[in-house]
């Protein structure tokens, strides 16, 4: 009697578990692809930074010594400084300007597909083209920047061979490239406010200013905040247009983290184990930089 | 209360699994399964290799290539075998040729350019080619094949020595001699030499050269010292300063490009288009330009001999063919590698290429090239007069390194970061951290 009773009792919790089952099954592929190519090296890569080696076939058992390598290296310090400078101007920069394109793209009823496209193409060209690209444009003596200043008398600007003025144009070069892809988050952000908004505001006789702050700015915090975790992943990931437009220089001013973990990885004498090290380290900023971000963001969305 | 719990549990169980994964060597540990070769000579009957096939991994500086196939379809008629030639481009031969070998898939034969990378891959050639076989080749050169307790990792295909070219066309201008070269100049009469010639056609610059620690050593070891040798950083800081001040002087008030070395960072960067649109009157690289200055260069020039300080001569170079213990074919590979440089077949490489010869009667008989002899006659003097200290340098798996913190240094100098003295003591440091490392 007792296993009469239990049977429809199974059942349903037969159809439940496959209820439940089935949502991860959708995920089931792409997580496999997620977890093979992603996770796995990920994780594989933690194990190398503990071992030394220079073939990737025979290993050395380091333990935590390629961190201390890391973290005990002068260079390495001046390394963390350039990437900060970088990926805090470059997040700013990125935002400040991803709103105003954003807003000045989303004001304009006409050729706004247009300027949309426009910001938007440098994100499509090749970061290695795109660094050699300014490279020729900002040589000292014969690019096309000096030539131009200097037929109005301006002198030559040493772009890439003064250790300020190289890092100004990596960050400037950088937030060219990745500016219309912020834009086009804001302005999706921006157009998806309730336009009744800015009726009401207006019969209030609030100015386009104020609109913009009270209204804009605040509707916009969760797009500005995709943003933000975004220019900083980004920020903190530079390396191929710098490696092509300064090499890092000069004299090392503008060699960022990941940079470093290259020269590791793949320059003579090999050290993978050190470049996997470097590696868990940019991991870890910018993981808990991310975590940050949203903690913020979540505080000011339940304000 | 009780979610946080399960949220730390978790955590420290995902932790857990990330140690226990990490408690597994990703590879095979040092010391184990080390391969073993074949301990007596192997007689060969070009018979036995019938039918074979064998993948020979290379680069080319360019005019060799022609030459290669061209040998490799000798080597296949005679033997009866299909050699696959996989041209690779520079940048990626070493990551490639280690990521074949990880992968299980190791090429026969491969062209590099030193050893540091592979020797513990290396097929000691010593019992398929004999225990003399090294001796037919220079002993400089041979030195960078050798491996520890004389094993015979490769064999120096071909040989380069750094010097510099002059454009003669702007010498002749200026009314300034050129150098003989059976009496090397010094490095304060080339410098002086360039530098009236700058002045009198209005060149941007007096002296131009590649921006590599390879190139840098030359002049290191033309002043009596070297970044490391013999398994020991051999750096002589009040030599290193002597020899490297002439071009930081140089840098700073412009006679010789200060943008073009600091504007590549940590990349290597070859000067030869400075020279080409004709911005510098001297150029120091090596003798593998000459067939590209052959081609493309619109003017006149010449080989000049490497400037003397203490000592003479330029700084050695070259690449090695070695075949990989992995080699499906050890012998065969071996067989092919004899074969490339027999007295007849490295003499039709290194004409085609522009190269200097390894084997000992190639040298002492004298190379006749098809173009530019005069020009290649003056790298060969150079040769005799070049320090052993040079091959020892190269050979050095500490070497490569050791070159890139060379070329820091003068960047830190040029860039105003360190004063020379600091800058050559901290190299000197880091040759001797470089040297415990790899050694």
């Amino acid at each position: 009697m007792a296993a009469i009773q239990a049977s429809p009792r199974l059942r349903q919790r037969k159809a439940s578990l496959k209820m439940r089952l089935v949502p991860y099954l959708f995920l089931l592929p792409n997580m496999a692809i997620f977890g093979l190519f992603t996770v796995w090296p990920a994780i594989n890569g933690f194990n190398i930074s503990m071992y030394s080696s220079s073939n990737g076939r025979t290993f050395r058992w380091e333990g935590a010594g390629n961190y201390q390598r890391i973290l005990t290296d002068e260079d390495f310090w001046g390394i963390v400084r350039n990437t900060v400078v970088y990926a805090l101007s470059f997040v700013v920069l990125s935002v400040v300007l991803g709103v105003m394109l954003a807003v000045l793209v989303d004001q304009q009823r006409r050729g706004r597909t247009f300027f949309r496209s426009v910001f938007f193409v440098p994100v499509l060209i090749s970061p290695v083209v795109a660094g050699l690209v300014w490279n020729w444009m900002l040589e000292r003596q014969n690019g096309l920047i000096n030539t131009f200043l200097r037929s109005f008398g301006i002198p030559e600007v040493p772009w890439l061979v003064d250790n300020n003025l190289a890092m100004v144009v990596v960050i400037g070069v950088g937030t060219w490239m990745q500016v219309g892809f912020y834009m086009l988050i804001l302005l999706a952000g921006l157009q998806s406010i309730d336009p009744s908004v800015y009726e009401a505001a207006k019969i209030d006789g609030a100015s386009r200013w104020r609109q913009f702050i009270s209204l804009t700015f605040p509707l916009l915090q969760p797009s500005i905040l995709v943003v933000v975790v975004l220019a900083t992943i980004h920020g903190f990931q530079a390396f191929d247009f710098i490696y092509t437009l300064t090499g890092g220089g000069p004299v090392g001013a503008t060699t960022l983290i990941v940079q470093y973990i290259y020269e590791n990885g793949f320059v003579s004498p090999i050290r993978y184990g050190v470049a996997s090290a470097g590696s868990v380290l940019l991991f870890c900023a910018i993981f808990a930089l991310t975590i940050v971000n949203w903690m913020i963001g979540r505080k000011r969305e339940a304000a | 209360m009780v979610k946080k719990m399960r949220t730390t549990a978790r955590l420290l169980a995902g932790l857990a699994a990330v140690g226990m994964l990490a408690a597994c060597a990703p590879g095979q540990v040092e010391g184990q399964g080390a391969a073993a070769g074949p301990s007596a000579v192997q007689s060969v009957d070009p018979a036995q290799f019938a039918g074979k096939t064998l993948n020979y991994v290379y680069f080319t500086d360019g005019p060799d290539a022609e030459a290669t196939a061209q040998l490799i379809s000798k080597f296949e008629e005679k033997y009866k075998v299909k050699v696959n030639l996989e041209t690779l481009p520079y940048k990626d031969l070493v990551t490639s040729v280690q990521a074949r070998l990880s992968g299980g898939n190791a090429p026969d034969v491969v062209r590099l350019t030193g050893l540091t990378d592979f020797r513990d891959d290396l097929l000691d050639l010593r019992s398929y080619l004999g225990q003399d076989y090294a001796k037919e080749f220079l002993p400089g050169p041979a030195v960078g094949a050798t491996g520890q307790d004389g094993k015979m990792l490769a064999v120096p295909s071909d040989l380069t020595l750094n010097g510099p070219f002059v454009n003669v066309d702007m010498f002749k201008k200026a009314g300034v001699s050129l150098p003989d070269p059976e009496k090397p100049w010094t490095w304060k009469e080339m410098i002086d030499a360039a530098t009236k010639v700058q002045k009198a056609t209005g060149s941007q610059y007096a002296f131009a050269m590649d921006k590599s620690g390879h190139r840098l050593s030359t002049i290191l070891n033309e002043y009596g010292t070297a970044l490391v040798a013999n398994g020991k950083s051999a750096l002589d800081t009040e030599k290193a300063k002597q020899a490297l001040t002439p071009l930081i002087d140089m840098m700073r008030d412009n006679r010789m490009p200060r943008d073009f070395w600091l504007g590549s960072g940590s990349r290597y960067s070859g000067a030869n288009e400075i020279f080409l649109a004709q911005d510098a009157p001297v150029y120091l690289s090596g003798n593998w330009q000459v067939g590209q200055f052959a081609k493309n260069a619109k003017f006149e020039w010449a080989a000049a001999p490497n400037p003397c300080a203490d000592k003479c001569g330029g700084f050695p170079g070259g690449k090695y063919m070695a075949a990989l213990q992995k080699s499906k074919n050890p012998a065969l590979a071996a067989e092919f590698i004899r074969f490339m440089n027999t007295t007849e077949n490295q003499a039709t490489f290194i004409k085609a290429g522009g190269f200097l010869p390894t084997r000992k009667d190639l040298s002492e008989k004298g190379v006749a090239y098809p173009a530019r002899q005069a020009d290649m006659d003056v790298f060969l003097k150079d040769l005799a007069r070049t320090p052993e200290l040079g091959y020892a340098a190269n050979s050095d798996p500490a070497f490569t390194g050791s070159a890139t913190e060379l070329v820091n240094a003068v960047s830190d100098v040029v860039g105003g970061k360190k004063d020379l003295s600091t800058a050559v003591s901290d190299l000197q440091k880091k040759t001797q951290s470089l040297v415990q490392e790899l050694h």
